[in-house]
């Protein structure tokens, strides 16, 4: 062994060792012989490291400009005590927008307000769509469950205000819910059931389904059959076999859709708009009221936004970690 | 900078760990142009991190490879001319056959007319021409693993890198291809470098053979060395269908090579495959199904032990026995043996007998 | 199993598929009507309310407008998306967690809190509210759809495929673009098509981000506010169909693809 050989050769960043390409090379031949392109990925690629950080940063700045920074805008601008800054002057720290909340039981109502008609239609939703999940995933065949899947998820395709006029059409004074009614003779007079927290749960139930059935379907589609069959063979009825089998092993796609529900729902401004009265006001309507007048009270809006979102995010975390010891103490 | 007596490959001092797992522990090898090499072990260890780290999917810890004198250690799998036959074929499902080969060869700054030139020759060689235009999915699996095989082929690699690329066929298809990719490998004179489990395989196809385990080199040699001259137990065990004993050195004749070894009581003879071994050490010998002969009367030689036969396994051409000895309860030793001789033996006591050359003894 | 539950279980099922098709059946016919007023009984039918709608210069400048902002913010949100799952598929490092989770963001926050955020952001960024500020607050928001679906994709890409890539000459830039890409190809099908629906159908965002020309949703919410009108459900009717063909035919086509390679 001579010790001469590639003594030149070092570790680091490889020379540029393509042979230049014919001339009637293919496209991609001769990208690659392309001196600039050749200069341009030596740098890159010189090192898995620096190939990493290149891919890397522009996502990153993204995440940190566009995913983080209006959440982060939002809360700075919530303690502050004016918003938009009037030219000369200056703008103090004040927690005052959050004491508004807490002062104030105007706003104190909507807030209790949402959040109960979101855990509640939340668990509403899942008793709903608990049974189609199952007899999708559970009783139809294989390759028809795409086909239903797809039929199911049409109404989905579209939008919120749409939607929600199609609910107003089926509950109005004379829509098709109270005219059936009377057509069947059961009531003299329609039913108001427009613009009051019926009608608004009736909204967010038909906008939210699609994420309590999914997690959902995907859970139980995913349990194998034998399971239960092997209770049945152990001599456990269908009640039994359900709570005790079943019941545990989608527990996790009930979190996640629940999850789903709960914090979707908490943020539709339209719907509530739309299909409810002065009674059934959320406080997404309340948030969005500090916005809309001019010369309006941003900061106290934002501070109203993060107690929602923050108050959203810990049921749901509260809601997960109870799922997480569920599944814990049945397996 | 090549002379003649420069190797193809050259790796030296290799080591890779994963985490704590040492895959790798310095290795040396060199691979001789035109030479079928096979890697050989069990999963694990440390076969197939040598080959990715031929091909440059993964950075040695320490070490450097030499290839035709350059070294390449620093390269990433783009700039080595080495190229690879993948175990799940890895062919691009969106190309055609065609697509699939013509990929490096584009990627050279090759003509289009040089690279249709290659792709007919090759597809000719390797009967892949009326496939040309077809997707891999559209394809059977022995076809896949010819096209994967003309893709590595194409660009006229320095060194082809095969791992386990027969695992996908079934047996008989697998035999065939044994066969036809050892005549393709003379018939192109390239360097194979193949990695397999399967012993068979590589005693099929290798002009040499390198026995791996847990990260080190048990053996590197002919297959005929390997079998009949077993550098350590563990390729004893590995390679082939063996009886291995343990016993005791009892004396060494320097000038045959010979060794009389004890096995519990019966005085032995046979050859060290390795090592110097020394009287008094424990040590184990490997004995060969075939090379072990059934004898309703005491033979003359070498080594003969008396037993009976408690089990008869057909195997179509010949049959295995397993005998107990009655020279020393508890052993047992299996042969080969054909129909016709077993049919003599009843139940009454069989000599299995050996000669000395037949016996290899092992480092324990 | 036994047949009673089998039956009971498919009465509920189709009660669901009744309960979601029938506002929407009953919405459509209702813009059939001929009569200015919303509700039952329909008496006589007119297809003027269709007709009206095609001829209504402008809702088509609302429309096309919507149309904007959906084809804009999906080029952004596809381009952005699918920079991040690449990130987020390959190589391990540190703080990968907190890229998924912030990558995550836009989808969990509840939409009126995401809409504010974003409008006091394009306040402090100086972006006046109209086209550009919606285009770029739908953009982030689906960002993370497209991120789940490319990824789910990504993770089913073999790691040979690259690597034989590399192993023929391929530099990890043709590598992507001739091996990942059309691989991914389905996925980016998929996850453009469901950008343009939620862009085109995005409400809450459109509306505090939006200057006088509203898109196609927030349009029929300021009718809506001043008295419901067969007009009205002949538009939403329009808008409904042409979703709900777009997206059916992407779920197919890209299951389809998804079947093939």
């Amino acid at each position: 062994m001579t010790n001469t050989a590639s003594v030149g050769a070092k570790r680091g960043a490889p020379a540029v060792t393509r042979p230049p390409a014919s001339e009637d090379a293919t496209r991609w031949g001769r990208l690659v012989a392309w001196k600039p392109y050749q200069a341009l990925t030596g740098l890159i690629f010189a090192s898995p490291r620096r190939q990493f950080l290149l891919l890397g940063i522009i996502p990153l700045i993204w995440l940190i400009t566009q995913h983080l920074g209006p959440m982060l805008q939002m809360f700075q601008v919530s303690l502050l005590d004016a918003y938009p800054v009037a030219p000369g002057k200056e703008t103090h720290f004040t927690l005052d927008n959050y004491g508004t909340f807490f002062t104030e039981s105007v706003f104190q109502k909507p807030f209790f307000r949402t959040i109960i008609y979101s855990a509640s239609l939340t668990f509403v939703t899942l008793l709903i769509t608990y049974p189609v999940a199952y007899y999708l995933a559970r009783y139809v065949k294989r390759e028809n469950q795409l086909a239903l899947l797809l039929l199911v998820l049409i109404p989905f395709w579209t939008g919120e205000i749409v939607r929600t006029y199609a609910i107003m059409i089926l509950l109005g004074n004379n829509g098709a819910v109270n005219i059936a009614l009377q057509w069947l003779g059961l009531i003299d007079r329609p039913i108001p059931f427009m613009f009051t927290g019926f009608s608004v749960s009736v909204g967010l139930i038909y906008l939210t389904a699609l994420y309590m059935l999914l997690p959902l379907y995907s859970a139980l589609e995913k349990l194998p059959r034998n399971f239960t069959e092997a209770a049945a063979d152990l001599g456990a009825g269908p009640w039994t076999r359900f709570r005790r089998i079943t019941l545990p092993l989608s527990l996790e796609g009930i979190g996640s859709g629940c999850t789903l529900v709960f914090l979707i729902s908490t943020g539709y401004y339209g719907t509530p708009v739309l299909l409810g009265g002065p009674n059934s006001t959320v406080f997404a309507q309340t948030i969005a009221g500090f916005f809309h007048v001019a010369g309006d009270k941003w900061p106290t809006g934002a501070a109203f936004a993060v107690i929602m979102f923050v108050a959203a995010l810990v049921l749901s975390g509260i809601f997960t970690r109870l799922i997480a010891f569920l599944r814990k103490g049945d397996s | 900078m090549s002379s003649e007596k420069e190797p193809l490959v050259r790796l030296e001092g290799i080591s890779k760990s994963f985490g704590k797992a040492v895959a790798l522990h310095e290795m040396d090898l060199t691979i001789s142009p035109g030479e079928f090499v096979t890697f050989l072990g069990p999963s694990g260890c440390g076969k197939s991190t040598t080959l990715r780290i031929l091909g440059g999917f993964e950075k040695p810890d320490t070490g450097r490879i030499i290839l035709s004198g350059e070294d390449v250690t620093a390269l990433p799998p783009e700039r080595r001319h080495i190229n690879m036959v993948f175990q799940d074929y890895a062919l691009f499902p969106h190309m055609t056959v065609a697509q699939n080969m013509s990929f490096g060869l584009e990627l050279k700054g090759m003509s289009k007319s040089a690279i249709k030139a290659r792709l007919d020759e090759l597809m000719a060689f390797l009967e892949l021409t009326p496939f040309a235009d077809r997707y891999p999915s559209q394809l059977s699996g022995g076809q896949r693993q010819r096209v994967a095989l003309a893709r590595a082929l194409a660009p006229d690699p320095d060194l082809l890198l095969l791992d386990e690329p027969l695992g996908a066929l079934d047996a008989k298809l697998r035999h065939q291809v044994q066969l036809e990719l050892k005549s393709i490998q003379r018939r192109t004179h390239k360097a194979f470098f193949f990695v397999t489990h399967d012993q068979e395989e590589a005693l099929t196809m290798s002009d040499r053979i390198v026995v791996m385990n847990a990260g080190r080199i048990e053996q590197d040699g002919t297959p005929e060395d390997l079998y009949f001259r077993p550098a350590s137990r563990f390729v004893a065990e590995f390679v082939g269908d063996t009886n291995l004993i343990e016993g005791e050195i009892r004396g060494v004749d320097r000038a045959s090579g010979q060794v009389r070894f004890d096995w519990q009581g019966i005085p032995l003879t046979g050859l060290a495959a390795s090592g110097a071994p020394q009287e008094g050490q424990k040590m184990a010998a490997s004995l060969r199904l075939e090379n072990l002969s059934l004898h309703a009367e005491q033979p003359g030689t070498a080594n003969a032990v008396r037993g009976r036969i408690t089990e008869r396994v057909f195997l179509g051409s010949r049959s295995a026995v397993d005998i107990a000895l009655e020279d020393a309860p508890g052993q047992t030793l299996r042969v080969f043996t054909d129909v016709a001789t077993l049919s003599q033996h009843g139940d009454a006591p069989v000599w299995v007998s050996w000669d000395a050359d037949a016996m290899a003894i092992l480092p324990h | 199993m036994s047949r009673s539950h089998r039956v009971v279980l498919s009465v509920v099922f189709w009660a669901f598929v009744v309960y979601l098709f029938v506002p929407l059946a009953l919405m459509i016919l209702m813009g059939f009507k001929d009569s200015k007023f919303i509700g039952f009984p329909i008496k006589s039918y007119t297809l003027d309310w269709y007709i009206g709608v095609f001829g209504d210069t402008e809702l088509m400048v609302t429309f096309l407008y919507s149309v904007v902002i959906a084809v804009a913010s999906t080029l952004v949100s596809v381009l952005m998306g699918t920079w991040l799952a690449v990130l987020l598929a390959g190589r391990a490092f540190v703080g990968r967690a907190a890229v998924y989770a912030l990558m995550i963001l836009p989808a969990l926050v509840p939409g009126v809190i995401s809409a504010i955020a974003f409008r006091i952001y394009a306040r402090q960024l100086g972006i006046e509210p109209g086209m550009f500020a919606i285009i770029w607050a739908h953009a982030v928001h689906n960002v993370p759809f497209v991120t789940l679906v490319v990824m789910a994709r990504l993770t089913t890409l073999p790691k040979s495929m690259g690597e034989a890539a590399r192993d023929l000459g391929a530099d990890p830039f043709v590598t992507f673009t001739r091996i990942t890409l059309p691989y991914l190809k389905p996925a980016l099908m998929g996850a453009s098509i469901f950008c343009l629906l939620l862009s085109f159908d995005d409400f809450v965002r459109s509306f505090f981000l939006g200057s006088y020309q509203p898109t196609l949703p927030v349009l029929i919410f300021a009718k809506l506010r001043s008295g419901m009108s067969p007009e009205i459900n002949a538009i939403s009717a329009v808008a409904l169909v042409l979703t709900a063909v777009l997206g059916v035919w992407a779920e197919r086509s890209s299951r389809r693809m998804n079947k093939d390679t």
